[in-house]
């Protein structure tokens, strides 16, 4: 009979002995020596080669043989020889990546390991950027897998590899070695310099050192992230180098020539010309980071938040900000930017407008009218409505408790330093059916994973704290970020498919809600369990970025129940036709985001853009039903022929009338365009349901 | 009257955030209908309890409500516009009371609109409706579609949107028109 033996790939071949033989001979060789036939004879007596032994066994049991039979030099050669060849296949798998890499369609396609990374063109940059990220997803688990071992023991360390191999959950940015994500206060810098963090830059004096060493701080600190670089106070900054400059009432005389210069440049032209240094300057690809950009957000505020914020903050020269000229300078940013992106793709800054609710309706009345007014001339940012001035979404994604709202010189401005340290995200359609289907409650089952995560992530924060003992992060030992108000993030995806699975209908109903709270209130139960003085956990429905196709697939391939190609982000059904706008506000309202203390954001999608009133409705919505974080998403147009860009929704071109036209989009809330998805994520973005505006017969007769 | 669906819509009724009664057993037949299916007789009766059940429902979310058709039977529409009217509680917010819409098919506007009269005496002469001046409608659409002329949303429309302004209506139809946001 005929023996197969399986090599490496998988494929399987006809044993012969010569193969051994050969590679042995050669050992004995190298150290000078030669094998005879009685020899190799003795040696291969013993092994043990049966059908479907693997290539790698049998190269073990030679080493064993050699040693056996008394030839240590000989089994060293061997086994350096074998390791040779595990480099060399090593490198192939390199090369072969490579090779993959430069021919995908795009940078998101080609690459394995992170997909949703911010890249718009893929050259040697990014390619560079590609290779290490295998190494570090090692690196990160042997850091983590060791600190387990030493605090909880080799049991659960193991339980956690098995649970992250067999993707019930997911560890996110492994690709990476820096803490996540982070709002950060500028007083350091504004007092300090960029000394503090390894930089040589001395204080910004004026407009134009705030303005070129603001862009060299934000580069610097998104170099020791991994994530979002929030700078909640950018404009407020900016604003009192203005008045410095042009006087606290800048913004009644914005006509004024005050450029001696041929230019003869107006206050609002100097201001502007800033705006577009900034602004452009952090949305070019940065070498540091691979060629990605950074991720840069800002907030505007109302009256009540910028008040409950910063009532108690002081410039170095002891004064206040002003709220009068900070308005003015928000909504001057606002309409700048909402106007130059029909100039030009950019990406950044996400912005996130914080308005306070009163009694079912924004409080600051103007400031609802204006966020109606932007939305309703096509500007696309994301809005925070909380009834109390006590929570901010500062990041596209994270949603804080401001525990304490008192400006202090040591800790710099209240509730603006903050952000997540590690995501651990649970795939909650996996771990449910697992559950059902072996008969455990799922509750327990899910109990029971969370309070797993829960100990790897205070793992994970020791390491982070020893790496901060030793020096090497700079930005908390400075104070940009305080430690204390750093979360760890437990992340929930495939929520919806599990209700699914479950036989749960996808709507607002008292089962469905139910359903989602009990889910949502076990992590919430662990994250108070778990929370000491020093550590806070919080938990967040994580945008789907690539996990939520991952996971698809992962469960598909594992034969669990998979209702569609990438599990959704929202607690609705995002191609549902029958969920209507008004729902979708409610599914992410008050009853449902309750125990999401690290936030979800709904994108609210439409096909085509509403008018002032519809909009300024919808903030009352949203403040009635309590969805605390949203924006609305119509596709922007981009013309692949002449590059003209318009806000709607467009089939053809209306500038050169070419029909072929690209789209931007909101992904992971970052506008970018649709051809620079990875494909499952077009594919996803293509499925997704832009609610019609005129989807009921504009007449029945129609 | 049945109701076939309804669902939340923003372009029909422009500025308002609009439930939309999608009303079966439309006796018009225009030649290339988007909503065919709402020519037969579908979906549940439409009573003051359903209706008052889907407005409690989206209390204080929206602004309007629009009948989009009913045609068969306008006097039951103008009812039920009219139990709207008078069954609702104070809303929570500045808004003031939730109007209401029709959506009619029925009239050649331009012929009826002829000899300047009101717009609520035309749509009560032409459908057999007493009461011209408390006719419960904020919002009226009229004229049939018709596929070469296209609906509210082209320049060359024969259909007509008017908003009632104090006493008298205003043909809002050209809102529709306008293009760059």
């Amino acid at each position: 009979m005929e023996t197969y033996i399986i090599k490496r790939d998988g494929k399987k071949e006809l044993f012969t002995i010569d193969k051994i033989k050969n590679a042995i001979s050669k050992a004995f060789l190298a150290v000078g020596a030669f094998a005879t036939e009685e020899t190799l004879t003795n040696i291969l007596s013993h092994l043990r080669v049966s059908n479907e032994t693997t290539v790698e066994d049998i190269q073990n049991q030679v080493e064993v043989a050699l040693m056996a039979e008394g030839y240590y030099q000989v089994a060293k050669a061997y086994m350096l020889y074998r390791h040779q060849h595990t480099e060399d296949r090593d490198t192939q798998r390199r090369l072969d990546f490579m090779m993959n890499y430069v021919q995908a369609s795009n940078a998101a396609e080609g690459s394995k390991f992170d997909a949703n990374a911010n890249v718009e063109h893929k050259n040697i940059a990014t390619l560079i950027g590609e290779l290490p990220k295998q190494g570090f997803i090692r690196l990160n688990r042997r850091l983590l897998t060791e600190r387990i071992k030493e605090m909880f023991g080799k049991e659960l360390s193991d339980r956690y590899m098995s649970l992250l191999n067999q993707h019930f959950i997911y560890k996110n940015d492994e690709t990476n070695l820096a803490n996540y994500c982070a709002s950060i206060t500028m007083y350091p810098w504004l007092i300090g310099g960029t000394k503090s963090i390894g930089g040589n830059a001395t204080p910004p004096h004026n407009l134009k050192s705030f303005c070129g060493g603001f862009i060299n701080m934000v580069f610097m600190v998104s170099s020791m992230l991994s994530g979002a670089c929030a700078t909640p106070e950018f404009l407020m900054y900016m604003n009192y180098f203005i008045e410095q400059e042009y006087g606290d009432d800048y913004y009644k005389r914005a006509d004024e020539i005050v450029d001696l210069s041929k230019k003869r440049r107006t206050i609002d032209k100097v201001i502007t010309d800033c705006f577009q240094q900034v602004v452009y300057s952090l949305n070019q690809p940065s070498g540091a980071r691979n060629f990605q950009s950074v991720f840069w957000n800002i907030s505007y505020y109302d009256r009540y938040y910028f008040k409950s914020l910063f009532e108690n903050f002081r410039f170095p020269n002891g004064e206040a900000p002003h709220w009068e000229s900070l308005d003015w300078l928000q909504r001057r940013f606002m309409n700048w930017f909402n106007e130059e992106r029909l100039r030009c793709v950019l990406t950044f800054p996400v912005e996130t407008m914080a308005l306070l609710a009163e009694n079912g309706d924004i409080k600051d009345k103007e400031y609802g009218d204006f966020t109606a007014e932007m939305y309703a001339k096509g500007h696309s940012f994301f809005t925070y409505v909380s009834d109390n001035a006590d929570s901010l979404s500062s990041c596209c994604r994270l949603r804080n408790e401001i525990t304490d709202n008192g400006f202090s010189y040591t800790l710099g401005a209240g509730g603006v330093s903050t952000g997540s340290k590690s995501v651990l995200t649970i795939n909650l359609n996996r771990a449910i059916q697992y559950a059902v289907r072996n008969n455990i409650p799922y509750q327990a089952y899910i109990e029971d994973v969370v309070d797993l995560m829960h100990k790897v992530q205070l793992a994970y924060n020791e390491n982070l704290k020893t790496l901060q003992e030793r020096g090497m992060l700079p930005l908390f030992d400075a104070g940009y970020i305080n430690i204390g108000r750093q979360y760890l993030t437990i992340g929930v995806n495939g929520l919806v498919e599990a209700a699914e699975f479950l036989g749960i209908e996808i709507k607002d109903s008292p089962e469905y809600a139910h359903f989602v709270q009990e889910v949502l209130g076990i992590i919430e139960k662990k994250n108070k369990e778990y929370r000491t003085k020093n550590v806070m956990f919080n938990c967040e429905m994580i945008p789907a970025e690539n996990v939520g196709v991952k996971h698809a697939k992962w469960d598909r391939e594992d034969g669990y129940v998979v209702p569609r190609d990438c599990y959704n982000s929202y607690f609705y059904i995002v191609e549902d036709t029958n969920i209507n706008v008004l729902d979708r506000f409610r599914l992410h309202g008050r009853q449902y985001i309750e125990h999401l203390t690290g936030g979800s954001a709904l994108h609210c999608n439409l096909e085509e853009h509403l008018s002032q009133e519809q909009y300024r409705q919808l903030l009352r919505v949203a403040a009635i039903e309590g969805c605390n974080y949203f924006t609305f998403n119509i596709p922007n147009t981009v013309c692949n022929d002449c590059g003209h860009i318009d806000k709607r929704y467009l089939k053809e071109c209306p500038h050169c009338h070419s029909k072929n036209v690209d789209y931007l989009t909101r992904v992971i809330g970052y506008m970018k365009r649709v051809s620079n998805f990875s494909e499952a994520r077009q594919k996803e973005a293509a499925k997704r349901y832009y609610a019609e505006a005129s989807k009921a017969p504009k007449c029945v007769c129609e | 009257m049945k109701v076939a669906s309804f669902d939340i819509v923003f372009q029909e009724i422009p500025g308002e955030v609009t439930l939309a009664l999608n009303l079966s057993n439309c006796p018009c037949h225009c030649p290339g209908c988007h909503s065919p299916h709402l020519a037969e007789d579908i979906g549940e009766p439409l009573t003051a309890e359903l209706l008052d059940g889907l407005i409690a429902r989206y209390k204080g979310l929206i602004t309007c409500v629009a009948f989009m058709g009913g045609d068969a039977d306008p006097a039951e529409v103008a009812r039920l516009a009219e139990w709207i009217k008078n069954h609702q509680s104070p809303m929570t917010n500045d808004q003031s009371v939730l109007r209401t819409a029709w959506y009619s098919g029925r009239q050649q506007a331009p012929e009826c609109l002829t000899a300047q009269r009101s717009v609520s005496e035309t749509v009560c002469q032409c459908n057999g409706l007493s009461g011209a001046a408390g006719l419960p409608f904020d919002y009226v659409k009229l004229g049939p579609y018709i596929e070469s002329l296209g609906g509210l949303k082209s320049p060359t429309t024969n259909q007509r949107l008017y908003k009632r302004v104090g006493e008298s209506w205003v043909d809002i139809t050209s809102s529709f028109w306008k293009k760059e946001l």
